[in-house]
């Protein structure tokens, strides 16, 4: 578990009242905020949960953040050109990737990441040289890695990053915690994704959701049972030259920005990694997002 | 970028589900590598179940005694569908009034049962009281609650009390309907209850004189009840609840060990006779109540109910709840105050003067037809502890309430019986220890 004095300014929970039997208990991970909410009036039971929650998800961004040098993904890229051998929560995650990579004709790929180089989504009109995107596609590609699980060979040059599942993968860790301790209503939120056990006696949960279209304050709120929603977008991210809006979603297959994608997917599913994959593959999709989902045969809420 | 070559591209169900199992598997092997560190969650068989429990001692002055164990299970599952069971164990004894006046004299009366075991003696001056009140009562019920779409809900309920001398058996259902973004629900329920009474001694024929113990077999009634209500949600703290009913009952409405004293002009008892109560009887109630939330630490709840039947029974009852946190949120306390004000029914009497024949034919001195008001003053503490294996909290209570009754309205009382107590009133205590986990 993360140590709460080695980096406590980020380290930091707060519970708030939220309602007559609703607590919820605050903090920040992977960039996002976070939330448990939890039927409940006793503050320090709540806490202890809540406290589960963000050990939970620091644990996770720590162990697989790109931008920390003590973390898995840090050693995986130290170790490039040689072969390692990787823990079993590791194993599982590269296992799950390489999955989704088949079944997705190579449009999910935790590869991708090395194209952030010549992308830089700044709201700029500096859309990048194809010279310089074709120097980095040879550097993407799941199918280059060598993976026996658990052995990896992650070749020169390359990255993983495990930010496009993490988050969810952390949602869903964090509930089965919480699950196996408490049956009583909660809900585990890290920046919009989320999962629930059960309705609050006072009906489902409501959620928003941030409609990037207009201001950040407006959302549109959906009614949650249990179960899980992510959501994926390229709201906030873009590059505007010409009159056209590059977006930040990449197609990891020609290094481009995947025309017309929608604003913004949200998925139903049983699990937010189930969620999440399925609304980060619909954006994928690009302009056949909302064809792909109906495929899918999922509940889904799209912003054009 | 060429990509290796792959099995056939598969098609969409086929996908979801292989996109299905990989992430069962990702968080599968995830669950198996935390397993080490979660602690075992309980699973008895009240798993999952809240369950309510209290134990009630009710108390009435100089009267019945009761001890009333109850207990209450609620399940809502994760489709939203509730199940709810009680059950109810009632014991009680003590001394019930039998309807006859205080007198000057002693009293002598049989026993319902016609056991010379059970006759009884009232001192003067004193309210006639059976002495050898004892019964025992279960009840159990359940309610299951369906929501069949997101708006609408089903809930169908039975109810079934048991005595040694009734038996009764209610159904009830009731479907409500949420719109105005949940805002507003209107509801609609109906109800029929089927009683069968088998009073000790047999079921007195109403009117008759009680030295002849004209009795019959058992009797039933049965009632009909529907209820049509609106919920709003004002503001985020103000819920406001209006709601009608209506109900009828018909069949044998007398209390079976219930007499009226006959007196002559001198306030001399010259006998007693059963009382006799209209077959049928129609209610309509209107019922209003708003709760809202002052802040973290107060709520109120302040309710109205009107009521009146074709009895000539009108009554009012304001009631102010009062919830008050205490400041580390584990602790509360609830105030209570109900006023409850009644007109008496036309037939009510508390005795016949032998002189009059009553116009409606219709007599009871049951007091609980009678005008009175009467106040109650209810005081609960609850205090939050942890919960029980996986269960969130658990909360004991203790609640007290004082009742107290006065009667209203007197009649033209013949001067020998002045300086009685003719209309005493009640009070009565009730305590109860809750938990609930």
């Amino acid at each position: 578990m993360a140590g709460k004095a080695s980096n406590a300014p980020d380290e930091a929970l707060r519970v708030e009242v939220r309602g007559e039997n609703l607590l919820a208990v605050c903090f920040t991970a992977m960039a996002s905020p976070c939330e448990t909410l939890l039927s409940s009036t006793v503050d320090a039971a709540a806490l202890e949960l809540g406290t589960l929650v963000a050990q939970e998800a620091w644990r996770v961004e720590k162990k697989f953040s790109r931008y920390r040098n003590d973390s898995v993904t840090a050693w995986i890229h130290e170790n490039r050109g040689t072969r390692i051998e990787v823990d079993e929560e590791t194993a599982s995650l590269i296992d799950f990737a390489s999955q989704c990579f088949d079944l997705s004709d190579g449009l999910f790929d935790i590869t991708s990441g090395v194209l952030r180089y010549a992308w830089k989504f700044d709201g700029s009109d500096r859309i990048p040289e194809a010279a310089a995107i074709r120097h980095l596609l040879p550097l993407v590609g799941f199918e280059k890695l060598e993976w026996q699980s658990p052995r990896l060979l992650l070749p020169a040059g390359m990255e993983l990053d495990f930010g496009g599942i993490g988050k969810e993968y952390a949602v869903d860790r964090a509930y089965d915690l919480l699950a196996a301790r408490r049956s009583a209503p909660f809900l585990v939120n890290f920046g919009g994704d989320l999962r629930a056990n059960r309705s609050p006696s006072h009906g489902p949960w409501q959620v928003g959701i941030e409609r990037p279209d207009t201001d950040r304050t407006a959302k549109m709120i959906l009614d949650l049972e249990h179960g899980a929603l992510a959501t994926s977008g390229d709201s906030r991210r873009y590059l505007l030259k010409d009159g056209v809006r590059y977006g930040h979603i990449l197609d990891p297959r020609t290094g481009w920005p995947v025309w017309h994608a929608p604003r913004s997917v949200t998925v139903a599913a049983s699990s937010c990694t189930e969620a999440g994959l399925l609304s980060t593959l619909a954006l994928l999709h690009g302009a056949r997002a909302r064809e792909y989902l109906e495929e899918q045969g999922v509940r889904y809420w799209l912003l054009q | 970028m060429q990509l290796k070559p792959k099995a056939p591209r598969p098609t969409p169900a086929n996908a979801r589900r292989r996109l299905i199992a990989a992430s069962c598997a990702l968080l599968g092997a995830a669950a198996r590598s935390q397993q080490a560190n979660v602690a075992p969650a309980d699973s008895g068989l009240l798993e999952d179940w809240s369950v309510d429990s209290a134990l009630a001692y009710y108390h009435e002055d100089g009267r019945i005694l009761a001890i009333e164990p109850v207990v209450n299970l609620a399940k809502v599952f994760a489709d939203g569908q509730s199940l709810n069971f009680n059950g109810t164990f009632d014991s009680l004894s003590g001394s019930s009034p039998n309807g006859a006046l205080t007198s000057h004299t002693a009293q002598t009366f049989a026993s319902p049962s016609g056991k010379a075991k059970h006759a009884y003696t009232t001192a003067p001056g004193q309210l006639p009281v059976d002495p050898n009140y004892q019964d025992t009562r279960i009840a159990v019920g359940g309610n299951w609650t369906l929501p069949f779409t997101r708006v609408d809900q089903l809930s169908v309920g039975a109810k079934v009390s048991d005595e040694h001398d009734f038996f009764s058996v209610t159904v009830n259902a009731s479907i409500a309907h949420d719109f105005n973004e949940k805002n507003t629900t209107l509801s609609f329920g109906i109800s029929n209850e089927f009683d069968s009474l088998s009073p000790i001694g047999g079921a007195p024929v109403p009117g008759s004189d009680y030295a002849l113990s004209q009795k019959n077999a058992g009797k039933t009634k049965d009632g009909v009840g529907a209820l049509i209500g609106v919920t709003q949600v004002m503001t985020r703290n103000w819920l406001t609840e209006f709601n009608v009913s209506v109900d009828r009952f018909k069949g044998y409405l007398n209390d079976p060990y219930k007499i009226t004293s006959i007196i002559d002009s001198a306030g001399n008892t010259t006998g007693y006779e059963f009382e006799s109560r209209p077959d049928q009887r129609t209610r309509k109630s209107a019922y209003w109540e708003n709760r809202v939330g002052w802040n973290q630490q107060l709520s109120t709840a302040l309710s109205l109910r009107y009521m009146t039947d074709d009895w000539g029974v009108r009554s009012d009852t304001a009631q102010l709840h009062l919830r008050w946190t205490l400041s580390n949120r584990d602790r509360y306390i609830e105030p209570t105050l109900r006023w409850y004000r009644q007109t008496a029914a036309d037939f009510y009497t508390p005795f016949i003067l032998s002189a009059t024949v009553p116009t409606t034919g219709f007599e009871s001195s049951d007091s609980r037809l009678g005008a009175f008001h009467a106040l109650t003053y209810g005081l609960k503490y609850a205090q939050k502890l942890p919960g029980l294996g996986s269960r969130a909290e658990s909360e004991f209570s203790v609640r007290a309430e004082y009742y107290q009754q006065t009667f209203n309205e007197r009649i033209a009382t013949p001067a020998a019986l002045q300086g009685l107590d003719l209309y005493p009133g009640l009070k009565a205590i009730l305590v109860q220890v809750g938990w609930r986990f």
